[in-house]
């Protein structure tokens, strides 16, 4: 038999991070070679129970080990978010389209993201970090419901120090006594930056209705439809086009996505619901 | 080229059917009440084999992609190749749907590929038709013109044999004893057998003016907003999913994992797309909230995904989700309702 799409590795959870009250980074260690590009996704599965997709949050040229945070949503996610270091989890893929670094070079990279859509986003930054000097700017603007629903409070002050080429403004939709930053939704950090907006890229990741808005705020500043990456949820299952269920017009955001530039489904109904 | 033809007695046949049948699974059409169904060849029942009539009520996609296949841990697959007998010319043409689905693309459904490989399939002429046949309208045809490996047309007591593949070849080169020459009319009897089921069929779809496939390109794109139609043709709909099992081109699956005291497995089963829960995501969000919306998408696949990633639709006018739907959702006033902008069915709510 051709080899089985639907059948997954396993791999060992080696610690769990808890960054907010919901959500989660497990670092997993694969039994085999398994990998990824920033902005695919994996579906991990709990052997027996099922299985949902997951964009890996860590660099992608990390070898031996992957990062995923997730927010307990679902029935898998819920039963996830009560494993322990050393339990054994499935692993298959990676799937889909990756951002694509190379049309990035030489621009500037305007980030935004909502919730935990900064999963992708981490691993993406990770990505550029790795050739910092190549990009122009590197831009990130991020916003949370709550001060204590910001995912990655430990490493945000470090991403900021990266040689001086990485801006990051933070917003919570609202905030409480210790939060000394702005207080509204993160369109209101989406700003004109005196960017080269023929050229600037943005890549965008968070709950549709946020990804809806922060869209339309990135084409009143400027930028170009070619030039707005969306990472698209949808439910994706099998991975490989088949399953249909996570179909948008013409595409499956499995495979043609998750990654897609505006301009390829701004046509498409219903694309943020 | 000229097609490999032959006669084989009824008899003969189901003397072949029982050899046949001694290293593989040979599955026939039993007649049931007006339906037919298929099931193991079993001599004893050769009175109810009918292999002739109209579709069998199981899709073809049963036996190639079945409604529950376990796809990873403890496989256990039938070794035996199967032959599936009497297949009807609407059921050959979903598989070029269901083909594109699971062998297409960067990956292969090995399950779908090790199905479709052991899998002989032989196709068989309708000798009439039922009211819901519109296979004419979908650019079909109540008889098989291809995408089998042989095919029967029956004529009295016997069947014309035509070979449309090489696993076809290799049943007549096998047992060759039991194909004779056919006679001189055979292609002329056989014609006209095919046109009389070709007018029956024509009579169907002239009397209730189901639309072709030529006025049918590009409606559901041109009415997808209107809602007051897509709300109206759900209004019936009880979200029970037969529509979707029903079809022979629906391929949809979900991937379900369990468990037991020999370890976790996985399951690739059908899905629904009319399904609530077939879009959403764990987050809560789902793009077809609405009954309607999820009835849209069945015709928005069938209708308009399909055309423009095969150039086909995924209909073949078997008629099987007019029968299965319990809400009387008829495809074909579906699409007489998008071709002429006129529908009568009771207002939604």
């Amino acid at each position: 038999m051709k080899k089985n799409p639907y059948a997954y590795i396993k791999a060992e959870i080696l610690n769990i991070t808890n960054e907010t009250a919901t959500i989660k980074t497990f670092t997993i260690r694969p039994q085999g070679e398994i990998g990824f590009r920033a902005g695919q996704f994996m579906d991990l599965t709990l052997p027996g129970i099922g299985e949902a997709p997951f964009t890996p949050s860590s660099n992608h040229d990390h070898k031996g080990t992957l990062d995923f945070t997730i927010m307990a949503a679902g029935r898998v996610t819920k039963l996830l978010h009560q494993a322990k270091p050393g339990d054994i989890v499935g692993l298959r893929g990676p799937y889909g389209s990756q951002y694509p670094l190379e049309k990035f070079k030489g621009k500037e990279v305007y980030i935004v993201g909502g919730g935990v859509g900064l999963a992708p986003l981490r691993a993406l930054l990770y990505a550029l970090f790795n050739d910092v000097n190549v990009y122009k700017k590197i831009i990130l603007r991020y916003g949370a419901r709550t001060p204590s629903d910001i995912v990655y409070k430990n490493e945000i002050d470090s991403w900021r120090d990266k040689a001086g080429h990485v801006d990051v403004a933070i917003t919570c939709d609202v905030g409480d006594p210790s939060w000394k930053g702005n207080v509204g939704l993160v369109t209101t950090i989406l700003k004109d930056e005196g960017l080269d907006m023929e050229n600037a890229v943005t890549i965008v990741c968070g709950p549709p209705v946020m990804m809806k808005f922060a869209t339309f705020k990135l084409l009143d500043l400027g930028f170009k439809d070619h030039n707005i990456y969306l990472s698209m949820e949808k439910n994706m299952s099998c991975g490989v086009g088949k399953c249909g269920h996570c179909r948008i017009g013409p595409y499956y955001a499995c495979k043609d996505g998750p990654v897609f530039t505006y301009d390829k489904i701004k046509e498409l109904p219903g694309i943020w619901d | 080229m000229p097609l490999a033809l032959y006669t084989i007695s009824r008899k003969d046949l189901f003397d072949l059917l029982g050899r046949l049948a001694e290293i593989n699974r040979v599955f026939v059409p039993y007649a049931k009440g007006d339906k037919l169904y298929f099931d193991e060849f079993d001599a004893s029942k050769e009175d109810l084999i009918e292999l002739g009539g109209i579709r069998q009520s199981q899709p073809l996609k049963t036996f190639l992609n079945p409604a529950r296949e376990k796809v990873f841990n403890g496989l256990t697959r039938d070794p035996r190749p199967a032959i599936v007998v009497g297949v009807k010319a609407c059921d050959l043409a979903s598989l070029a749907i269901q083909d594109f689905v699971f062998e297409g693309g960067d990956v292969r459904d090995p399950f779908y590929a090790e199905n479709r490989d052991n899998t002989t399939i032989i196709g068989c002429d309708c000798t009439y038709a039922k009211e819901t046949c519109f296979c004419l309208a979908m650019d079909g045809a109540p008889y098989p013109r291809k995408d089998f490996d042989l095919n029967l047309s029956s004529v009295d007591n016997y069947f014309i044999v035509e070979v449309g593949g090489p696993k076809g070849e290799a049943i007549i080169s096998g047992f060759n004893v039991f194909f004779k020459e056919p006679s001189p009319h055979a292609r002329s009897i056989r014609e006209s057998s095919r046109k009389a089921v070709e007018r029956q069929v024509q009579s169907y779809i002239d009397k209730r003016g189901i639309p072709n496939t030529d006025q049918i390109r590009g409606v559901v794109k041109k009415n997808y907003d209107s809602t007051d139609f897509w709300k109206d043709m759900a209004s019936t709909c009880v979200e029970c999913g037969a529509c979707n099992l029903a079809c022979p081109t629906c391929h949809c699956f979900l991937l379900f994992d369990e468990k037991d005291r020999f370890g976790a497995k996985r399951f690739r089963i059908w899905d629904a797309c009319l399904y609530n829960t077939f879009a959403r995501v764990a987050g809560g969000a789902n793009p077809r909230k609405h009954l309607y919306e999820r009835l849209r998408n069945r015709f928005d696949k069938k209708f308009d995904f399909f055309p423009q990633v095969m150039n086909s639709f995924a209909c073949t006018g078997c008629g099987r989700c007019v029968e299965a739907c319990a809400g009387d959702i008829d495809i074909r006033e579906v699409l007489k309702g998008l071709v002429s902008g006129k529908w009568n069915k009771p207002p939604h709510e």
